[in-house]
């Protein structure tokens, strides 16, 4: 198992990249990576047997692993559930990529189409697709396609989403609706223009 | 679409889709007017609202969907490249190593035949322009720079579909990991800063400032002890440049830089006062870390360091450092250049590296003649021949350099095993009290008809327990201890307790839990109170040592019997015990998600109530 990097400098990182300073976020980025993909892969060979993940959990998890609770502000939990969202968006287009590239017959080890078909039906081309929608979206709307990556990719429920983005509930549920009604529109073709 | 046309659209549709089918339709034509590619589009989208709904389009959240796709091990283990293979005109020796976001190789380039370290990406990245950028400008950066303190890029090209960098391979470790746990020699201090100010001379000459030299980003070969400065990553060209090769990428990241004045770049404990503020800066920026650094070097402490980033900044903007001669025995030179190089004012500092590289050299003209006449200050008895002396590494350590080219990209577990004490100064601590520390927090998963329902949650502490309320709690400590978790329910005559934890299956029935584990109990399933009202206690005892009192618990701990004490005398000698020993409150910290409790002394008792109705 690797270790986990100490508390301190964790907190220090999200701190700092609270306070302004964009390079703690390049630091922070891997380890937070690391941590949430090794908890996430934990959690799903312990609990398949029809048990879905809990990302909210799995953050958590994360999140008292890493930071130093002692010395922990409100800001900064909520500047690391924003990270983290964007980092399982991350985790899960990596290996939707992954998957697309095995598919494809790249990489010296390769997956043979049908078992590759057979493992993960279209879900990386569908997730690949979304995450696509979703940088269109964010160069339209910055604030509703995150709200889409709190909740979606993050777990977090309305309350939380409107905690982290400084914006009402109500707002966070009509960004919601607008934003899905959109992607929904981009993924099916049925309002391409 | 344009942002305002977005706008526009949503303003309608958050309305619309409030309304009934035939107020809406009257309500999309009065807003719209003759507007109708906005008609078109707003009933467009009122449309895929009604048809997510249906289809429950995006109801759950990502990782449920795309669970398979994380353990699906065929995929997730797929490395990009493997031993022997042919990679463009590389072949792969070894595999160095691999993190979330691509892999690095030890590689043969069969064209010069040379060994290079390979970073290949993984194919995602390309993708993300954040990582890509800052990757192709170190690529850029150090391409341009041809000074042997400076690790070497050779290409940054693509091959069978993948991006990949490949550079000078470096066999041996950064300075932080030289200076982890021990003191360098006077000789070797300025040795050191001599290369790199060397790096930092070619730099400057082409007009560019490092703007991030500190320990993790100096590199030192084994076989040679060379240095080689890395991470041209936030490297900028200074503004009053003349003609380099940076000329067309530079203006914007001048303009970057001004027009954002509130970011500041860097790491906090080697920026220099202007680097702070976000003023404009230059070359004397690196002076000022380098000074930084040759000061940590000799003293094993960091010049400028609170305990948070503002503390630091203020000791930057205003203190002066304790003068470094009163914490070591240093040569009155090496203070004054170090003092020097730190001096608050840039226009105080050395004014350009080859100065203050001057003034080094001189001292270490000074420091060897000094050596020769066998001078046994403790601090100059060892010189540059010291430099051999390192440790023994693997190969593994080659790596590092490769990944400093790339630090904010790649999460290798080597690159972050290199910077784990990144920010806290070499410093040996002081003698803490005898404490425990305990944090607790927990997990409530309502249930419908033996069913979970609706999203966990998690408590700092007590809660008022419902009927349908199962519970997890979640231990940790950063000490390793002792732990026994023992339930008591409402008080009904004898004293009768339930074991918590230690059990079989948590902590394979050991009760020392190690340091900063994360102790779920139950570890899979919930525990659930029985109907009885009242108040629930679940004491945590928390130990140093081993308690004798409470060990024998251990053989009551069993799921069929939910770890029913059925030992009278071992329930009142348990009673007896938790009486005695919790007269002594431990403290307690309620946090937004978590409880900490802490005691003095090396036993920590604490009973979370629970009420339930």
């Amino acid at each position: 198992m690797p270790k986990t990097p100490p508390q301190h400098e964790i907190t220090q990182l999200l701190a700092q990249w609270r306070e302004g300073n964009q390079s703690a976020l390049d630091d922070l980025y891997p380890l937070v990576y690391d941590e949430l993909h090794r908890l996430a892969r934990r959690y799903m060979s312990r609990e398949r047997k029809g048990h879905t993940l809990q990302t909210t959990a799995l953050i958590h998890e994360a999140y008292v692993r890493l930071v130093d609770q002692k010395n922990v502000l409100w800001a900064n939990r909520s500047h690391f559930f924003a990270i983290s969202a964007q980092i399982m968006r991350r985790i899960l287009i990596d290996h939707a990529r992954r998957h697309q590239y095995a598919k494809r017959g790249g990489g010296a080890r390769q997956v043979s189409l049908e078992e590759a078909a057979t493992v993960v039906p279209d879900q990386s081309e569908e997730l690949l697709r979304l995450d696509e929608a979703l940088k269109s979206l964010a160069e339209m709307d910055p604030r509703r396609s995150q709200v889409v990556e709190l909740r979606y990719f993050g777990g977090l429920n309305n309350e939380e989403i409107a905690g982290v983005l400084h914006i009402s509930e109500n707002t966070v549920t009509r960004d919601w609706n607008m934003a899905r009604a959109w992607l929904y529109q981009q993924l099916t073709g049925s309002g391409a223009n | 679409m344009t942002p305002e046309r977005w706008q526009q659209i949503s303003r309608i549709f958050k309305s619309a889709i409030l309304l009934d089918n035939e107020a809406r339709a009257a309500y999309v034509d009065s807003q719209c007017g003759r507007d109708d590619s906005l008609r078109v589009e707003v009933e467009k989208l009122i449309d895929s609202h009604g048809k997510a709904n249906a289809d429950r389009f995006m109801n759950g959240v990502a990782a449920e969907a795309a669970a398979p796709l994380l353990t699906d091990d065929k995929i997730a283990r797929h490395e990009l490249l493997i031993k022997g293979q042919q990679f463009g005109s590389y072949i792969i020796l070894d595999s160095l190593g691999s993190g979330g976001m691509g892999e690095v190789y030890l590689a043969r380039d069969t064209r010069l035949d040379r060994t290079v370290a390979l970073k290949v990406l993984s194919p995602d990245i390309s993708q993300d322009n954040r990582r890509m950028q800052r990757f192709r400008q170190e690529a850029k950066v150090a391409s341009s720079l041809n000074q042997p303190n400076i690790l070497t890029v050779f290409e940054f090209g693509e091959a069978d579909g993948l991006t990949f960098i490949a550079a000078e391979f470096i066999d041996g470790e950064t300075l932080r990991e030289h200076l982890r746990g021990k003191r360098l020699g006077l000789g070797e201090i300025v040795e050191i800063s001599i290369q790199v100010l060397a790096a930092l001379d070619a730099a400057h000459e082409a007009r560019i400032v490092h703007r991030d030299i500190k320990p993790e980003n100096v590199m030192l070969r084994r076989r040679d002890h060379v240095v080689k400065v890395l991470d041209f990553g936030l490297a900028k060209v200074t503004e009053h440049k003349h003609s380099t090769v940076e000329h067309d990428s530079d203006p914007e990241a001048i303009t970057e830089f001004r027009t954002a004045p509130g970011i500041i770049m860097g790491t906090i404990n080697y920026m220099s006062p202007e680097q702070a503020q976000a003023h404009k800066i230059d070359e004397r920026t690196d002076i000022w870390s380098t000074g930084v650094m040759m000061y940590e070097m000799i003293t094993g402490k960091m010049p400028f360091s609170g305990s948070t980033t503002s503390h630091t900044i203020v000791q930057i903007l205003e203190k002066d450092p304790v003068p470094l001669t009163r914490l070591v025995k240093a040569p009155a030179d090496f203070e004054r250049i170090v003092m020097k190089a730190i001096a608050k004012k840039p226009g105080e500092r050395y004014q350009t590296a080859k100065d203050m590289l001057g003034d080094l050299r001189s001292l270490q003209k000074r420091v060897e003649i000094d050596s020769e006449l066998k001078q046994t200050s403790p601090l100059i008895t060892r010189t540059q021949g010291d430099l051999g002396r390192h440790k023994k590494r693997v190969l593994v350590f080659a790596l590092v350099g490769m990944l400093l080219v790339t630090a904010a990209i790649f999460a290798v577990n080597i690159w972050r095993s290199s910077r784990r004490n990144a920010s806290s100064p070499v410093a040996t601590p002081a003698v803490a009290p005898v404490e425990r520390t305990l944090t607790y927090w927990i997990t409530v998963q309502k249930f419908k008809d033996d069913k979970p329902y609706h999203d966990q949650f998690t408590l700092a502490g007590e809660i008022n327990f419902e009927a349908e309320y199962r519970i997890r709690v979640n231990v940790r400590s950063p000490q390793p201890g002792y732990l026994y978790i023992l339930n008591e329910g409402p008080a009904s005559g004898q004293p009768e307790y339930n074991v918590v934890f230690p059990t079989p299956t948590a902590n394979n029935g050991a009760s020392l839990v190690p340091a900063s584990a994360v102790v779920l109990i139950p570890k899979k399933s919930w525990l659930r109170f029985d109907t009885q009202q009242g108040v629930e206690k679940l004491w945590l005892v928390f130990s140093e040592d081993g308690l004798a009192e409470l060990e024998p618990v251990k053989q009551f701990a069993s799921v069929e019997t939910s770890g029913l004490i059925t030992d009278p005398a071992l329930n009142r000698s348990i009673k007896n015990f938790l009486d005695t020993h919790s007269a002594t409150k431990p403290g307690v910290e309620k946090g937004e998600t978590l409880t900490t409790l802490k005691a003095t002394g090396k036993l920590l008792i604490y009973a979370i109530k629970l009420e339930h109705h």
